[in-house]
């Protein structure tokens, strides 16, 4: 099911100041998409969530699910949560300690009352698409981590909604748990016929589990778009810093060269992406460390269109896989990643080849 | 999902703040007052006289040694527990737990007539014993005196402080001391400059806590204290309102400020180190055990020493009492005190019409307190974990001040409130005297218990589709109720041996339970004493037991989180 978002606005107090908590939020998520709210802590991505699911009363605006108006201040609509046919996955899993685990995933059936039979065979299934079967009996709050996480999915999912919603589900997780996790539940969630809307802090967890991803901002959504568009092609600098780790550079436009945009920087002139941008403009050129390829000591010859620029090798660090090197070119500073291979130590004058296409133009 | 509800809010702090502000604001209207049926009319004689009186002096440094004294051995025999249990392998570590839950049990008024039994200089049993024995021509011990009391005061809070402490204690990360004996310092010096001053918020906030008990004790003193005409201030109030022709409430109201005003004082200071604790407070995490010290050959010996500990505050008083109760006057034991056993006295307590007036009394306003008491006690915990707004705030300090109050002081303020009412000399008094004297107790099992009840519990219910009401009834009931019960039942242990309060607002025809037995100790009737006494400690230990049995009970529904 689609939902709809139309200028939902919330406020609240806080040590005297008013907070915009969501600021005029026009949204459109699709149906059967895995769709995230991705921003700082902050930013209004858990209220909007709690306003969808209807625990939070907005001041503003409208909230339709599937084309039915779930909220609207201007016809007086408000369906209570238990109205709306939603299933959830809380951040702190919200396992009921005085029920098993039959009893808490059986709980949204029995509601409904479903007969026993029915329920028997709904819980079964919804722990048996989880992974965990043959604890039901037991008591919920003893299972680990993890398994609680499942439980809780298991009763989302029981009831067969249409959207399912999940508040930071993972954050409770330590480091390797909360890699396994996210893989079974983008598992579990691709072979569902289901809208997800997923609630996130983590970059990683939004660029690997989603179909969209809705960048957040002090309430209102900057940039929404494929986690591949957000990550190479990002509109707007704020998303791209966000998103990942970037070499965030000073620059204006200076024209056109066939498809590309063509700018002057500390780095000197450079090919970019496409921009829709006048002449003279005031742009930030976004540069990630993994596109930026430098050759050694010897090789300078521009290849197929490249951009080639020379610096210094400033300082390099080894962290493993590679070494993170900056290198000063000009005044600017860029952060790289070396080859461990690549002969070239702290010092040296190296030349950097960059592809248009990964030198991003973005909004101030 | 809730709007904060204020009407609710501000009916609950009217309520609140009537039972805890009530009997303030009477005292110091009564403290400026000419008397009890001239209230209102305006004078500063009693202070005067209050504070002129040249016995204060004396008082004062009673109460001083008293305090100071009882509150430092509690904490001392607190922390060497607390240490010996969860950072050594002393063996039979349940003791531990019984030590500090026995009390609990044993009313405070019986306990220190069991060491009146058997320290008294005159006929006390060991002292009696102990001449026997050595042929002495005066009794060695005198338990009616400043140092008996201070002994008897420490060992009966000595309890509360280990509950302090100990937790404290097992929470502690054990690398602060390693990285310490790395850097070449030994067990005893990493003890003194590293466990012990991390501990510090806890070590004073049971310090604290021991000085604000002793000061509104009144039990200790007046078994122990009268008799020797060692006077504390909570003993010296009650003298000034109790002494047959001229009870002076005004007098004893204008000297009640100055002991309440110290209380509040300290317990705003305990509420401050409490929660700077949390700064100290060093729990690394998931499953790490402190290392056990290794006591070697002293852990048998130490071993000893914690059983007398207990011998003295669990075996000792209710022994003694049980044999008082059984022998026809005060003997050594012997054959032939056996054999003179009989249950004369408990027969006569029981054909007493004033103990059984007494009786009734006190397990009407345990069950209707209680039950009233909890049912307040659930929707202010609920105000003030769940609606977290200003006034809230105004309710949680309201209810955690009366924490503070000495009952005999309140029940002075509220002698000065139910004489101008048709309530005076009513159970109804003693029943909302009562719950204002102890609603904190109420408060505080139901307030962790809804903390407990995570908003997300209730919110997933609903986006599962059930209405509120269901939610209530199937999440947040059964989730709250083992709060309820250990809330009630504290609450009714507490108003089964109630004594402080009820000294000053107890008259003829509703006498309770601590009240009767007191009157048996003033007309030296240890016998009925002894036999009213343990009929109480059986009430409370029943209570008690209730208490941990439900407890269990509903840690094993839930799975025990």
């Amino acid at each position: 099911m689609e939902i709809q978002i139309e200028g939902l606005s919330k406020h609240y107090q806080s040590e005297g100041k008013t907070v915009k908590a969501l600021d005029q939020v026009d949204l459109t998520i699709p149906a059967n998409e895995i769709f995230t709210l991705l921003g700082p802590s902050g930013c209004g991505k858990t209220t909007l969530l709690r306003c969808i699911v209807g625990l939070e009363t907005p001041d503003e605006g409208e909230i339709r699910i599937g084309g039915e108006v779930v909220w609207s201040r201007a016809k007086g609509i408000a369906v209570p949560p238990e109205r709306r046919g939603l299933g959830m996955v809380f951040q702190t899993y919200a396992i009921w300690p005085h029920m098993s685990v039959f009893d808490n995933v059986a709980y949204p059936l029995q509601i409904r009352g479903e007969a026993k039979s029915v329920i028997r065979d709904k819980v079964a299934r919804a722990l048996k698409f989880v992974q965990l079967e043959g604890v039901e009996k037991r008591s919920a709050t003893k299972l680990s981590g993890g398994q609680q996480q499942r439980v809780a999915l298991a009763r989302a999912l029981v009831a067969e909604p249409k959207v399912i919603l999940f508040d930071e589900p993972l954050s409770n997780l330590d480091a390797k748990l909360r890699e396994e996790t996210r893989k079974e539940l983008k598992t579990f969630l691709g072979e569902l016929n289901i809208t997800a809307v997923y609630v996130t802090h983590d970059r990683v967890e939004a660029l690997a589990l989603s179909d969209s991803i809705a960048v957040m901002r002090a309430g209102r959504i900057v940039e929404i778009g494929s986690p591949q568009k957000i990550y190479f092609n990002a509109d707007h600098r704020y998303v791209a810093d966000f998103i990942g780790r970037a070499n965030l550079i000073k620059a204006r436009v200076a024209g056109r060269h066939g498809d590309l945009t063509v700018v002057e920087s500390g780095l000197g002139s450079l090919h970019c992406q496409a921009r829709d941008l006048p002449e003279g403009s005031e742009a930030t050129l976004c540069i990630r460390p993994e596109f930026i390829h430098v050759d050694g000591v010897a090789s300078a010859t521009p290849q197929g269109g490249q951009n080639v620029i020379h610096g210094r090798v400033a300082s390099m660090e080894f962290v493993g896989e590679v070494y993170e090197a900056e290198i000063h070119v000009g005044a600017e500073k860029l952060l790289a990643r070396l080859d461990p291979d690549l002969p070239v130590s702290t010092g040296d004058m190296v030349s950097i080849r960059l592809a248009p296409q990964h030198c991003l133009l973005v909004l101030a | 999902m809730n709007p904060s509800r204020p009407l609710f809010t501000w009916s609950l702090i009217l309520i609140v703040g009537f039972l805890t502000l009530c009997p303030v604001l009477m005292l110091l209207l009564g403290s400026f007052s000419e008397g009890l049926t001239a209230f209102g009319v305006f004078t500063t004689s009693k202070y005067v006289a209050a504070y002129t009186d040249p016995a204060l002096f004396d008082v004062t440094y009673n109460t001083v040694v008293f305090v100071l004294g009882s509150s430092v051995l509690s904490t001392l025999l607190a922390l060497v527990l607390a240490y010996l249990n969860t950072r050594t392998d002393i063996p039979f570590k349940p003791v531990f737990t019984v030590l500090s839950i026995v009390p609990m049990m044993i009313p405070h008024l019986l306990f220190s007539v069991s060491w009146a039994l058997l320290l008294n200089p005159s006929n006390g049993l060991l002292n009696v014993f102990l001449k026997d024995v050595f042929a002495l021509q005066e009794a060695p011990f005198n338990i009616y005196s400043l140092w008996g009391m201070v002994m008897v005061e420490g060992l009966l809070n000595m309890p509360i402080a280990y509950l302090i402490i100990a937790p404290a204690m097992a929470q502690f990360d054990v690398a602060l001391e390693e990285s310490s004996r790395v850097f070449g310092a030994g067990v005893w010096r990493t003890l003194m400059r590293i466990t012990l001053p991390v501990l510090r918020p806890a070590i004073l906030a049971a310090f604290i806590l021991g000085i604000v008990r002793s000061l509104a004790s009144y039990a200790v003193p007046r078994v122990l204290g009268m008799p020797g005409e060692v006077d504390v201030l909570a003993t010296y109030l009650y003298e000034m309102i109790s002494t047959g022709f001229a009870p002076d409430y005004g007098k004893a109201a204008a000297l009640g400020m100055s002991v309440l005003v110290a209380s509040i004082s300290l317990i705003v200071v305990y509420r401050a180190l409490t929660s700077e604790g949390g700064k100290f407070v060093t729990i690394s995490g998931r499953g790490f055990r402190p290392a056990v010290i290794e006591l070697k050959r002293a852990r048998i010996p130490i071993f000893i020493g914690v059983g007398v500990l207990c011998l003295l505050m669990i075996v000792l008083p209710v022994a003694v009492l049980l044999y008082t109760s059984l022998v026809p006057y005060s003997m050594v034991p012997s054959a032939r005190a056996f054999s003179l056993m009989s249950w004369k006295h408990w027969i006569e307590v029981f054909q007493d019409p004033v103990s059984l007036l007494a009786l009734k009394n006190s397990l009407f306003l345990a069950v209707a307190g209680a039950t009233l008491g909890v049912l307040l006690s659930v929707f202010v915990a609920y105000v003030i974990v769940k609606i977290r707004t200003r006034a809230s705030g105004l309710l949680e300090s309201l209810s955690f001040l009366s924490f503070s109050f000495p009952g005999i002081v309140i029940g002075i303020g509220f002698m000065w409130f139910f004489v101008q009412t048709p309530l005076y000399a009513t159970l109804t008094a003693l029943l909302l005297a009562y719950i204002a004297a102890y609603l904190p107790y109420g408060i505080r099992p139901l307030a962790s218990a809804f903390v407990q009840v995570h908003a997300h519990l209730e919110e997933s219910s609903l986006v599962c589709g059930a209405s509120p009401l269901t939610t209530m009834r199937r999440i947040i009931v059964p989730l709250l109720i083992p709060g309820v019960v250990s809330a009630w039942i504290l609450m009714a242990t507490m108003f089964i041996r109630e004594l402080t309060v009820s000294v000053v607002l107890s008259r003829p025809g509703t006498e309770v339970l601590a009240v009767q037995i007191l009157s048996f100790a003033d007309d030296g009737l240890w016998g009925k004493l002894s036999a009213l006494g343990i009929v109480m400690i059986l009430i409370s230990t029943a209570l008690v037991l209730l208490a941990m049995y439900a407890g269990e009970k509903f840690k094993a529904l839930q799975g025990g989180s």
